[in-house]
C-alpha cells in the first residue's frame, strides 16, 4: 500500500491549480504548442536556406523537395504506429525491399516474365503485411524484444529480395508512365506526396475514430491498465505491426518506381530519415504521445533541411549525421526531464 | 479444485526448470556444438576443405566478426545494445588507413584511443541522460557513418606506409592461425577474466541482471556503463585493425561495413543474453566462428550467397527466441 | 429520498468468506452486508486483511470458501472485468487511468471490454461517449469537460474521473452500484479531501461506499456504518453513531499497552550521533523531520500510508533527492548525496522491496553476500573466490541459511533466507555504521524473522546505528531504544523508551 501512495503522488502534475488546463481550449492550446513550434522552426529553415541559395525558394524546388518527402512519409506513418505503442520497427528498409522486388519482378519489366497488372500491387502489399505480422506474432507471442525481432526481419527481407533478384541483370520497368509516376505532378504537387499525405490522414483518421486506434494509443500509455481493463493488447501490437508492414510494402513500390528498377537496396538510408522525423514530430518513442501532424511536419523538417543543405553546398555524405544528430538531440531533449536516480533505462 | 490447480502449477515449474536446463546447457556448450556441427557438415561436402588451408580461411573471417561480437557482448551483458560499433569500425579502418603513413607506430595507438572515445561518449550519453540505448546508438551510427563517408570522401582508402607494421598480423600466426584471430582469442579469455575475477566485471554482470538491485547495493552504474560502451568502441577499433591488416585498405562500403548484424548474432549465438547478465566471451569466439563459416558452409552445400542476409536474419530471431528467459507477466518492448 | 430503508435488497452480502495463502490464513471467516445508500468504513491495520478482502470483492483473488452476493445474485468474480460487470467500481490507490485519452474515453473503459459498448463496426462514436461521459459526470456534480484529455488535469481531478469511472458501472440494470474507494485521501491536500467528502455524500444518493482510510476522524465524518478487521477477521460491525474513535482504536489493535520488558541503555548526550538530519525537507514527501540515531541505538520510525517515513530514509540512503536540510554523517554534513557515497561512509539500507532492490538474483548466494563489501574476498579490485566461499559459508552457518548451498542463484532461495542473505551483505562490513532496515520482516516466516531481529540487535551491539520501519507497532516497540511517529510528512512525536512508556495505542493515536 505504501509504495502505491508513493506512486500515486508522484505522477500527480506540479500544476495543482493549473484549471485553465481543465478544460478542452486549455488542452487544445497546450497540445498543439509543440506543433507551433514545429511550425516555427519549418519557417526558420525555408528563410535561412532561401537565403543561402535562390534557387532553395523556387516552385521547382519546392516540388522537388516534397517528391523527396513523399517516400519517407509513407513509411513513417506505419513508424508512427509502431512507436505509438512504444515499440520499434527497424525492419522497413528490408520490407520494402522484398516488396519492391516482388512488385517489379510481377509487371512489365525488362527481364521478361508475365505482367500481372494489378495483381503486382496486391501480392507486393501482401508481402508486407505478412513480414509486418511476423514481426508482431514472434514480439508477441515469442516474446522477442521489438527491436531484436525487426532487426532480424530487415536482413530477411534483403534477404527474400536478394534470392529474388538472383544472378541475372537488374529488371528495369518497362512501363514509362508508371515509372515516371511518382514525380508527376498534380494539384501543384507530386504524386508521391500525395500519396503519401493520403496514408497519413488515413492514419490520423485510424487513431481518432476506431476503436483500434483509441486502444494502440492506451496500450502504449500504459499496457497494464490496459490489459486490466480487457482491452485486447495481443491482437492490438499484431495488427500495428501488420498495418506498418503493408504501408512498408506500398512505400516499396513507390520506391521502386521512383528508381524505375528493383535493386535490394533501393529502400537503403529510409530508416535514418524515417525514425528521427517521428521523434522529432513528438511521438515519444516510450509510446502513447504523439500523431500524424506532428510526423508529416517532422518529415518536411527533416527532408527540408537536407535539401537546403545540399543546395548550400554541403556534401550529401552529411545527411546520415544530420538525421542521426537530430534524432540524438530530440531524445535527450525528450529524457531530460524524466531523469531519476533509481530510473532505469536500458 | 486445489488439486488441478497443483498440476498445472507443477507442470509449469517442470517446464520452466526444462527451460531453465537447456538455457544453461546452451550457454555453456551449445556454440561450440554448433560450430562443430558446421564445420563437420563442411568437411562432409568439401573434403578437401580443412586440408587446403581452411582452418586458416575460417580464423582470418573471425578476426573482425569477433571483436566486434565481444564488444557487443559486453554492452549486451549490461542489458544494453550497441548498433553503432560497426561504424566506429569503419571509421576506426579508414582512420588507420589515413594515418599509418604519416604516424607509423603511432597510428594504431591514436586509433585505438579515438575509438574508444567515440564509443565512451556513447556511454555517457546512456548513461547520464537515461535514453534508451537503441535510440542512441541508432543516431550515433547514423553519425560515425556519415563520418567515415566525408573523411574518405566516399571512396577506399589505401595505406600508404608502414602497412607492414599491421599486416604481418594477419600474414603471420601460429599453426596457421593468423594473428588478428588470436588477438581476438587473448581480448575474449581477458573479457572472461574481467567478468568474472574482478569487482567492476561482476558488477557489470550484476546491472544486466538487476539494475535496481545493483544501485542498491552501491555500484557506480552509471560509470559502468560508460566502461561497457568504451569496451565496445575500443574492440571496433581492434576490429578496424583486423581489416587493414587483412586488406591494406579501408572503405566505407567494403571489407568490414557489414559486420552489425554478423557481430550481433556472433554474441548471441555465443550465449549472450539479450536481456542482460548472462554472457561467456569464450563461447562469443566460437559463436563468431559460426558465423563467419555461414557463408562458406552456405556455399560448400550449394545455397546461394544471397541466402546469408536471410540466415543471418533468421538466426538471430531463433537463438533470441529459444534462449530468452521470459516470465509470463514481464512486458516486452 | 426517504430515510426509512425500506427492505430493499442488499447490495452486497458476503457469507463465511474465507482465503488463504499456503499456510497463512488471510481471512478467516468473514461475513456482512451492505445495503443500499450506504457508506461503510473499513478500518485496521497492516496485515488485517482489507487489502484481500478488496482484492476478492474486485476479483483479483477467488474466495476459498463461503458465499459473495451482489443486488441478490449470487456471484463468483473470476476476473476483475467480471467484478465491474456487476456493478462494482473501485478507486485504487495508484493511478489507472489512460493519461493520453479523454476523460469521456476512461469514463467508458468501464462500460463493458474496453470500449466496445460504444462503437459500430470498430469506429468511434464520439458523440455517444461525450453524452455518457457527461451524464455520469452530472450525477456525481462535476463541471470536468469530457473533452480534456486526462494529462492535462491536475490530481484532484483526475480522482474525479476514477470516481466517475467506477460509478459507471452497471448502473442500467437498476442495481445499486458499489463504490469502493481505497485510501482516497492518502494523496490528496487537506483541502482537497473536502471535494473528496462532497462526492462521496453525492454517491451516496444511489449508490453504495466502501471507503477504505487510515485516518479516522474522516471515517467517523463520512461513514454510516464502520467496520474494523483484525488479524484476518471481522472484529466489529458498529453503527458510527454507536462508537467513539477510542472505541475503534482498541477494536484496531485489539489488546491495551502490553507492558515491554527491555532494559533500555540510556543516552549519552556526549557522543556524536552516527547519523542526524536536520530540518529535512522533500516536497510533498515530508517536511521539518530532525532527529538523530547514536552508535550502538536502535530508533524506529512507525508511521501509516502516506507518512512519509519510507520515503525520509531512502534519502538519508542517498536513494531519493533531499530538496533542503541538512544530513551528517558522523557529524560531518554532507552534499550531493547517492547511494554508492552513503554505502562508503558507512550505511546500509535493507529494503522493503526485496527481489528488487535488496538482492541481485541472478548471482549466487556467496556471490550476493561478498558484493558491496567483499572484506577478503578481494584485493582491490580483483575478487577472490576461494576467500568469498569461506566468507559466504561462514554467514550461512551463523545465520542458517536453508538450503545451505552458497553456490545456488540467490533468487532460487526462499523469502526469508533470502533476506537473511541480504543482511549478511550489510553485517558483513568491518565498519557497519549505520544500517536503515525498511520492513525487514515482511514475509519472514517466524523462524527467520527471529534470525533476522538478533542479527538486529548484534550490530547494534556492535556499534551500528539502527534505523528501524517496523511492519507492527509491537515490533518497534519491543527493538527501540527510542521511538519516533510521522504523520503526513511529519514527525509527531518521538518517545525515549528508557523514560516513556508508550502503549500500541498512544502509537496509533499519533500515527493517524
Amino acid at each position: 500500500m505504501t509504495k502505491a501512495a508513493d506512486g500515486a503522488k508522484t505522477t500527480a502534475p506540479a500544476s495543482q491549480s493549473a484549471g485553465f488546463k481543465n478544460t478542452a481550449l486549455g488542452s487544445f492550446i497546450s497540445r498543439y504548442a509543440e506543433t507551433l513550434a514545429l511550425i516555427g522552426a519549418l519557417l526558420v529553415l525555408v528563410l535561412i536556406f532561401s537565403n543561402l541559395n535562390p534557387r532553395f525558394a523556387t516552385l521547382e524546388n519546392l516540388q522537388n523537395l516534397l517528391n523527396q518527402a513523399g517516400l519517407p512519409l509513407i513509411i513513417a506513418v506505419g513508424a508512427t504506429l509502431v512507436i505509438l505503442i512504444g515499440s520499434i520497427d527497424l525492419s522497413v528498409e528490408g520490407v520494402m525491399s522484398a516488396s519492391g522486388m516482388a512488385f517489379v519482378l510481377m509487371s512489365a519489366n525488362t527481364r521478361g516474365g508475365t505482367d500481372f497488372g494489378i495483381w503486382a500491387f496486391v501480392v507486393a502489399i501482401t508481402i508486407g503485411a505478412a513480414l509486418g505480422f511476423a514481426n508482431g506474432f514472434i514480439f508477441t507471442k515469442v516474446k522477442v524484444p521489438s527491436f531484436i525481432v525487426t532487426l532480424g526481419m530487415w536482413y530477411v527481407g534483403l534477404g527474400i529480395a536478394t534470392i529474388m533478384y538472383g544472378t541475372e541483370t537488374m529488371p528495369f520497368l518497362v512501363d514509362d508512365n508508371l515509372s515516371t509516376w511518382a514525380s508527376q505532378i498534380n494539384f501543384g504537387l507530386p504524386n508521391n506526396f500525395l500519396l503519401a499525405v493520403v496514408v497519413a490522414i488515413l492514419g490520423a483518421l485510424v487513431l481518432r475514430f476506431t476503436s483500434f486506434g483509441r486502444a494502440t494509443l492506451a496500450v502504449g500509455n500504459n499496457e497494464e491498465i490496459a490489459r486490466g481493463n480487457g482491452l485486447k493488447v495481443t491482437r492490438t501490437k499484431i495488427v500495428v505491426f501488420l498495418l506498418a508492414g503493408a504501408i512498408s510494402g506500398v512505400a516499396g513500390i513507390v520506391a521502386t518506381i521512383q528508381l524505375g528498377a528493383a535493386n535490394p537496396t533501393v529502400a537503403a538510408g529510409n530508416l535514418f530519415i524515417t525514425i528521427p522525423a517521428v521523434v522529432i514530430g513528438g511521438t515519444s518513442l516510450a509510446g502513447g504521445k504523439g500523431g500524424m501532424l506532428g510526423t508529416v511536419l517532422g518529415v518536411v523538417l527533416l527532408t527540408t533541411l537536407n535539401n537546403g543543405l545540399i543546395l548550400s553546398g554541403v556534401s550529401p555524405n552529411f545527411q546520415t549525421a544530420v538525421s542521426g544528430g537530430i534524432l540524438v538531440i530530440a531524445i535527450i531533449a525528450t529524457a531530460w526531464s524524466q531523469r531519476g536516480r533509481l530510473r532505469i533505462s536500458k | 479444485m486445489n488439486f488441478s490447480l497443483a498440476s498445472t502449477d507443477e507442470q509449469r515449474e517442470n517446464l520452466d526448470s526444462l527451460k531453465r536446463k537447456l538455457g544453461r546447457a546452451w550457454q555453456s556448450v551449445g556454440a561450440l556444438v554448433v560450430f562443430a556441427a558446421m564445420l563437420a557438415l563442411v568437411a562432409i561436402s568439401t573434403p578437401t576443405f580443412i586440408g587446403n588451408g581452411g582452418i586458416t580461411i575460417i580464423a582470418s573471417a573471425t578476426a573482425p566478426i569477433v571483436m566486434v561480437a565481444l564488444g557487443q557482448a559486453m554492452v549486451l551483458n549490461i542489458g544494453s545494445i550497441d548498433l553503432s560499433n560497426a561504424s566506429i569500425t569503419v571509421l576506426g579502418a579508414l582512420l588507420l588507413a589515413m594515418t599509418l603513413g604519416p604516424l607509423g607506430g603511432l597510428a594504431p595507438v591514436v586509433v585505438i584511443i579515438a575509438v574508444t572515445l567515440f564509443g565512451a561518449i556513447n556511454g555517457l550519453l546512456i548513461a547520464f541522460t537515461q535514453v534508451p540505448s537503441f535510440a542512441l546508438t541508432l543516431g550515433t551510427f547514423g553519425i560515425f557513418q556519415s563520418a567515415a563517408l566525408v573523411v574518405s570522401g566516399a571512396t577506399t582508402i589505401y595505406v600508404s606506409e608502414n602497412g607492414g607494421l599491421i599486416s604481418v598480423l594477419f600474414q603471420s600466426g601460429i599453426a596457421g592461425l593468423p594473428f588478428t584471430y588470436l588477438l581476438g582469442v587473448l581480448v575474449a579469455v581477458l573479457a572472461w577474466l574481467f567478468l568474472r575475477f574482478t569487482r567492476p566485471g561482476m558488477a557489470m554482470t550484476a546491472i544486466g541482471k538487476n539494475e535496481s538491485g545493483a544501485i542498491f547495493s552501491g555500484v557506480k552504474t552509471r560509470w559502468l556503463k560508460v566502461l561497457a560502451f568504451a569496451l565496445s568502441g575500443f574492440m571496433s577499433g581492434l576490429a578496424g585493425i583486423a581489416i587493414i591488416a587483412q586488406a591494406g585498405s579501408a572503405s566505407p562500403m567494403g571489407l568490414g561495413s557489414d559486420l552489425l548484424l554478423p557481430g550481433i548474432a556472433a554474441a548471441i549465438v555465443g550465449g549472450t543474453s539479450i536481456s542482460g547478465g548472462v554472457t561467456n566471451p569464450i563461447n562469443v569466439v566460437f559463436g563468431s566462428m559460426t558465423v563467419a563459416l555461414v557463408p562458406i558452409a552456405t556455399a560448400a552445400i550449394g545455397v546461394e550467397s544471397q541466402a546469408q542476409s536471410l540466415v543471418y536474419g533468421i538466426v538471430i530471431i531463433v537463438t533470441v527466441a529459444l534462449t530468452l528467459s521470459r516470465s509470463s507477466n514481464s512486458i516486452v518492448k | 429520498m426517504t430515510d426509512k430503508k425500506v427492505a430493499k435488497t442488499p447490495v452486497l452480502v458476503l457469507d463465511h468468506i474465507e482465503k488463504s495463502f499456503g499456510s497463512n490464513k488471510a481471512l478467516k471467516s468473514i461475513s456482512f452486508s451492505i445495503n443500499p445508500n450506504e457508506v461503510i468504513g473499513l478500518i485496521g491495520e497492516n496485515g488485517a486483511g482489507k487489502s484481500t478482502l478488496l482484492k476478492i470483492l474486485t476479483g483479483i483473488y477467488q474466495t476459498d470458501a463461503g458465499t459473495i452476493e451482489v443486488n441478490g445474485k449470487k456471484v463468483k468474480f473470476r476476473n476483475p472485468r467480471e467484478s465491474v460487470a456487476s456493478g462494482i467500481g473501485v478507486v485504487h490507490q495508484e493511478q489507472s487511468l489512460f493519461t493520453n485519452l479523454t476523460v469521456a474515453e476512461n469514463i467508458a473503459m468501464n462500460s463493458g471490454s474496453g470500449s466496445s459498448a460504444s462503437s459500430k463496426f470498430g469506429f468511434y462514436s464520439w458523440g455517444s461517449i461525450f453524452k455518457t461521459a457527461s451524464k455520469t459526470l452530472s450525477t456525481i456534480g462535476s463541471k470536468l469537460d469530457p473533452r480534456a484529455i486526462v494529462g492535462d488535469l491536475p490530481f484532484v481531478d483526475r480522482q474525479m474521473v476514477e470516481i466517475a469511472r467506477a460509478i459507471s458501472v452497471n448502473a442500467g440494470s437498476g442495481g445499486c452500484p458499489l463504490v469502493i474507494l481505497d485510501e482516497p485521501t492518502s494523496v490528496l491536500e487537506r483541502h482537497e479531501t473536502e471535494v473528496l467528502e462532497r462526492e462521496i455524500r453525492k454517491i451516496k444518493e444511489f449508490g453504495s461506499v466502501i471507503f477504505v482510510s487510515h485516518r479516522l476522524d474522516e471515517i467517523m465524518r463520512n461513514c454510516d456504518r464502520i467496520i474494523v478487521m483484525r488479524d484476518g477477521e471481522l472484529v466489529a460491525d458498529r453503527l458510527v453513531t454507536d462508537v467513539t474513535e477510542a472505541q475503534l482504536f482498541k477494536l484496531m489493535v485489539g489488546h491495551e499497552a502490553r507492558a515491554v520488558s527491555h532494559v533500555r541503555k540510556g543516552l549519552d548526550n556526549s557522543e556524536v550521533p552516527a547519523i542526524e538530519v536536520r530540518d529535512l525537507n522533500r516536497s510533498s514527501k515530508f517536511s521539518g523531520v530532525s532527529f538523530s540515531v547514536r552508535a550502538g541505538r536502535l530508533t524506529a520510525i512507525v508511521g501509516a500510508t502516506g507518512s512519509g517515513r519510507e520515503d525520509l530514509v531512502r534519502a538519508i540512503f542517498g536513494a531519493e533527492k533531499i530538496d533542503s536540510g541538512t544530513l551528517l554523517v558522523g557529524g560531518k554534513p554532507v552534499k550531493n548525496w547517492r547511494i554508492p557515497k552513503a554505502v562508503k561512509a558507512g550505511i546500509g539500507y535493507v529494503p522493503s522491496e526485496r527481489k528488487v532492490e535488496g538482492m541481485i538474483g541472478g548471482l549466487t548466494a556467496a556471490e550476493n553476500v561478498t558484493f558491496t563489501h567483499p572484506g577478503k574476498a578481494a584485493v582491490g579490485p580483483f575478487l577472490i573466490p576461494k576467500a568469498r566461499k569461506k566468507i559466504a559459508q561462514g554467514w550461512f552457518d551463523t545465520l542458517d541459511v536453508r538450503p545451505n548451498d552458497i553456490s545456488q542463484e540467490l533468487g532460487r532461495f526462499s523469502g526469508g533466507n533470502q533476506q537473511k542473505v541480504v543482511m549478511a551483505k550489510w553485517l558483513n562490513s568491518p565498519d557497519l555504521r549505520v544500517l536503515i532496515l525498511d520492513h525487514p520482516l515482511r514475509g519472514l516466516d517466524p523462524g527467520a524473522a527471529q534470525t533476522v531481529n538478533e542479527q538486529i540487535k548484534l550490530a547494534c551491539e556492535k556499534g551500528a546505528a539502527i534505523i528501524l520501519l517496523a511492519d507492527t507497532l509491537e515490533e518497534a516497540l519491543e527493538m527501540g531504544d527510542e521511538v519516533l511517529v510521522m504523520r503526513d510528512g511529519e514527525v509527531t512525536s518521538a518517545f525515549d523508551l528508557a523514560k516513556d512508556n508508550p502503549s500500541t495505542l498512544d502509537l496509533l493515536e499519533r500515527m493517524v
